[in-house]
């Protein structure tokens, strides 16, 4: 009794963060009554789960959902506070990544057996992308849309699903092979290309059409997730040895070919000499961020909303470090980095190999995600526009992220029944 | 260490990495960001708070926000004579002068009450506060009409605390009619956006103060007679007298009076170039001005670029600075705080504007105290330059800046701009000498004679503010 508690109390704590934020906004008139319908069902989501929970004895890890939560609770507040239109569809997507994640926590009896495809997953992957390449829809200078009637999604979210499943259930097989090698190139010791060259077909298939459709960014979070990934599992430096002189090579290499990357590199070394041209978004991004100060501007004071294009995609974050300060934004950075401490103690408790290197998997994701649209939004490193899981507006991206995450709960609660000596429920 | 634990430390590494970005943005560069001028925070901020007023020492509007049919205007009631120092602040154009530099205060930002804290958190229309100037709106009414059909400056200090009594600038523009005219007044010669108080120029003889103390230091006796033939050779360098007038023998006393070149040429060469640079130095030359708005550097060579002045030069250059040609600028600005110096003892006071700050209810948040910047001089260097500033009134060329009724010490500059024009005019002044309420500088740019262009405006401005008192 005194946990489910302390759960419904963390649940209700969630609840009142959404309330408060909505109520600043209401009184800015911001909200409508759609958007408070929406919310209301959102929390009652929440609070319903946490029941849920406590009623099939979820034994899982207990801090992922509440952070995930909070996480996303934050997201919508300043959705509304940017653009309460967009709020409105994004706490659609919210409530069904919440019912997605369920689904998939209680629903997926076995994650073990989604090692039975393995290579399917990497192809439908690169299918995926061919077609989006092909019959895609061009939005925000890439060609990432497919739409399908009037519904329309980024199949580049959904390939970090399948990607992310093929990567694992691969490096799950193959692993001794490519921790020891079986060719010898004097003193190192690499894989031959029977076992490498499946994934390194893919790996440039999938980075190929991401750079051919211009989503730069995805092509980056994915190789750096591939290149963590097969580190995590073989604990060789060789792999990050190679990967890092080919991802410098290809950067120069991209660097003269494209346009928009040479626009890219010179907005981020000198923001202000093109303030009005290239430069603009992230000179606009620096003064909002810079304007909020260690307490903030204070939630809807900021210039940044209105001024930063893309306030409510790429870079909402400026948004929330404008309005709530030095003090805010480290938190949220905060939030995130505790996600990603629990993805990997996930990992560690997991008992088989496919769950270590998945879960693993899904906090380097999510890692590399944060930690490359944050450096950009910063000024740290070049922009390279991604959302911010739960938090830039976005669909595909919010029921991806719940879906993975959900993929990471059921791995936890696999390894908490086992341990206790039955089988999961 | 396992493979997990090096990914959380290379991760919690990352994202400390990430902080820093943050701590530098939102801390270390939120200063000096807020007043990038693409930055368009302080001029949104308008939309939510009514921009304070802006009034003078005596309580005279000089700028308000007027509400009329829901929308606010700002009124600039003293018009043209206000600006460029009072600027503008506008949605289309940006900000500029005082309206820009003090936007903080003007918006509330900074020096708030409480209350104005906690409605700026809740985003409550409130309104912004209140900034008393040390200007004197007659003054500057004077300055401004002094100026009128001329390019140049006035500025006029209280060497004692280094209030700004008036600020006048020519050519200037009206700020009621600035989004209409505002295509004419960019295009116009004389630059009107610009304050000329705060721009560059040659100072002439009136540089020849700053000399003194290089004089002073190097122990040349002040009584010692020279003789002045019109010119004499340094170097091979011919310096010459304005219009090649022969002063005949003079002490320092007299050489400053009328305004001998060659003796301050030849005094400062014996002096040395480091004395001369030293004293320089102590004045001001090569360092920023602490002050509301930004005023260029004062500089001794074109290669120091703004920044320090150089540690030697060479004898030619040292003698034509002297007597301020060669490649020696300033601004009138800070001309005024060097005759302040001269007037207070030595001591050059920290110049402001913004005397008060009154949030709501005239609660007085902020108040300006005079503190001292430069101690240029000893109270006996001052002394002496004083004295000799006032034989320059009583039978010098500064003769036509004297009052009747009051002691005034000053000195004349006809500086040479370079090319076949007339020179800039300018006319440095305190009084009274004995007790001095008030510094002027007066500078009329391609003038003529500092004591033919520039004296009488200046007379009039201390005629002015002494019988106020």
């Amino acid at each position: 009794m005194r946990t489910i508690w302390s759960q419904v109390s963390w649940r209700l704590l969630i609840i009142a963060v959404l309330l408060t934020g909505l109520l600043v906004l209401h009184r800015q008139g911001k909200m409508t009554v759609q958007i408070w319908q929406m919310a209301g069902i959102y929390a009652a989501l929440i609070v319903c789960g946490c029941l849920l929970e406590c009623i099939l004895s979820y034994r899982g890890d207990r801090w992922l959902l509440p952070v995930i939560q909070l996480i996303s609770v934050i997201g919508l507040v300043f959705l509304v506070r940017v653009n309460p239109a967009l709020a409105t569809k994004q706490f659609l997507w919210a409530i069904l990544g919440l019912a997605l994640f369920y689904l998939i926590l209680w629903g997926l009896k076995d994650y073990r057996r989604l090692g039975e495809i393995q290579y399917l997953w990497g192809l439908i992957a690169v299918v995926l992308l061919f077609v989006t390449l092909l019959f895609g829809v061009t939005s925000g200078g890439a060609r990432s849309w497919l739409k399908i009637g009037s519904l329309g999604f980024e199949p580049e979210e959904v390939v970090k699903v399948f990607l992310l499943i093929f990567l694992a259930v691969y490096l799950d097989n193959h692993e001794q092979v490519l921790k020891i090698g079986t060719v010898q190139w004097g003193r190192i010791s690499a894989p031959d290309w029977r076992t490498i060259g499946p994934f390194l077909l893919m790996a440039a298939f999938s980075l190929g059409i991401l750079a051919a459709q211009k989503s730069l960014g995805t092509a980056l979070v994915f190789y750096l997730l591939f290149v963590s990934m097969i580190y995590f599992s073989t604990e060789r430096g060789f792999y990050l040895a190679m990967a890092l002189p080919a991802l410098l090579g290809t950067g120069v290499l991209g660097y003269f070919l494209f346009g928009h990357v040479r626009v890219r590199v010179a907005a981020w070394l000198n923001p202000w000499q093109d303030i009005a041209g290239g430069g603009y978004q992230i000179a606009q991004s620096l003064f909002a961020i810079s304007g909020g100060g260690l307490l903030g501007s204070g939630l809807g004071n900021g210039i940044g909303a209105a001024q930063i294009p893309a306030a409510g995609t790429d870079f909402i974050f400026a948004v929330i470090a404008e309005e709530l300060g030095f003090a805010g934004a480290i938190a949220l950075v905060g939030i995130f980095l505790l996600l990603i401490f629990r993805a990997l103690i996930i990992s560690a408790r997991a008992e088989d190999r496919l769950g270590q290197i998945l879960a693993a998997g899904i906090g380097l994701l999510l890692a590399t995600e944060t930690l490359m649209i944050l450096a950009g939004v910063t000024k740290l490193l070049p922009l390279t526009g991604i959302p911010l899981p739960w938090v830039s507006y976005g669909g595909s991206s919010m029921l991806i992220h719940f879906l993975l995450f959900a993929l990471l709960a059921n791995i936890s609660r696999h390894a908490a029944t086992r341990q206790r000596g039955t089988e999961p429920g | 260490m396992s493979i997990i634990r090096r990914l959380a430390l290379i991760l919690a590494f990352s994202f400390f990495v990430l902080s820093l970005g943050l701590v530098y943005w939102q801390v270390v560069q939120a200063d000096e960001l807020v007043n990038h001028p693409a930055n368009r925070r302080l001029i949104l901020m308008e939309g939510k708070v009514a921009r304070g007023g802006i009034f003078d020492r005596n309580g005279e509007v000089l700028a308000q926000s007027i509400e009329a049919d829901g929308s606010t205007r700002r009124e600039y009631p003293k018009g043209e004579m206000m600006e460029p120092l009072l600027g503008y602040a506008t949605l289309q154009h940006g900000s500029a002068g005082l309206e820009s530099a003090l936007a903080e205060l003007l918006l509330g930002q900074k020096y708030g009450t409480p209350g104005q804290q906690l409605q700026r958190f809740f985003d409550l229309p409130r309104q912004g506060n209140d900034v008393v100037l040390s200007l004197d709106a007659g003054l500057q009414k004077t300055a401004y009409q002094g100026l009128q059909g001329k390019t140049g400056s006035v500025v006029a200090l209280d060497p004692r605390t280094g209030q700004v009594l008036a600020l006048a600038s020519q050519p200037s523009y009206s700020p009621n009619q600035l989004e209409e005219n505002w295509a004419q007044i960019i295009q116009q010669t004389g630059s009107p956006l610009q304050n000329h108080a705060f721009s560059l120029f040659p100072p002439g003889s009136i540089m020849k103060v700053v000399t003194s103390k290089a004089l002073f230091t190097a122990g040349i006796d002040t009584t010692d007679l020279f003789h002045c033939e019109g010119s004499v050779i340094i170097n091979g360098q011919r310096i010459s007298e304005q219009n090649g007038k022969e002063h005949g023998w003079v002490n320092y006393n007299l050489a400053l009076a009328d305004s001998c070149n060659t003796y301050f040429s030849v005094q400062a060469v014996e002096s040395g170039a480091r004395r001369f640079l030293a004293a320089a130095r102590d004045f001001g030359f090569g360092k920023a001005i602490p002050f509301e708005l930004p005023i260029t550097r004062s500089s001794i060579t074109n290669t120091a670029g703004g920044g320090p002045i150089p540690d030697t030069l060479d004898e030619n250059m040292l003698a034509a600075s002297a007597f301020g040609q060669g490649q020696v600028l300033v601004s009138p600005f800070h001309m005024a705080l060097i005759t302040a110096g001269i007037a207070n003892h030595g001591v050059m006071m920290k110049p402001y504007i913004v005397e008060r700050v009154l949030a709501e209810q005239n609660k007085v948040t902020y108040q300006a105290h005079p503190e001292p910047w430069l101690t240029a001089l000893t109270e006996e260097q001052a002394k002496k330059i004083t004295s000799a500033m006032i034989t320059a009134v009583n039978e010098g060329t500064a003769a036509p800046g004297a009052i009747s009724s009051v002691q005034v010490a000053a000195k004349t500059g006809s500086a040479e701009p370079g090319g076949d024009v007339l020179t800039h005019a300018w006319y440095i002044a305190f009084a009274p000498a004995e007790a001095p309420r008030i510094a002027v500088v007066v500078m009329i740019e391609n003038g003529g004679t500092g004591g033919g262009a520039a004296a009488p405006i200046a007379r009039n401005l201390i005629i002015q503010a002494l019988s106020g008192k």
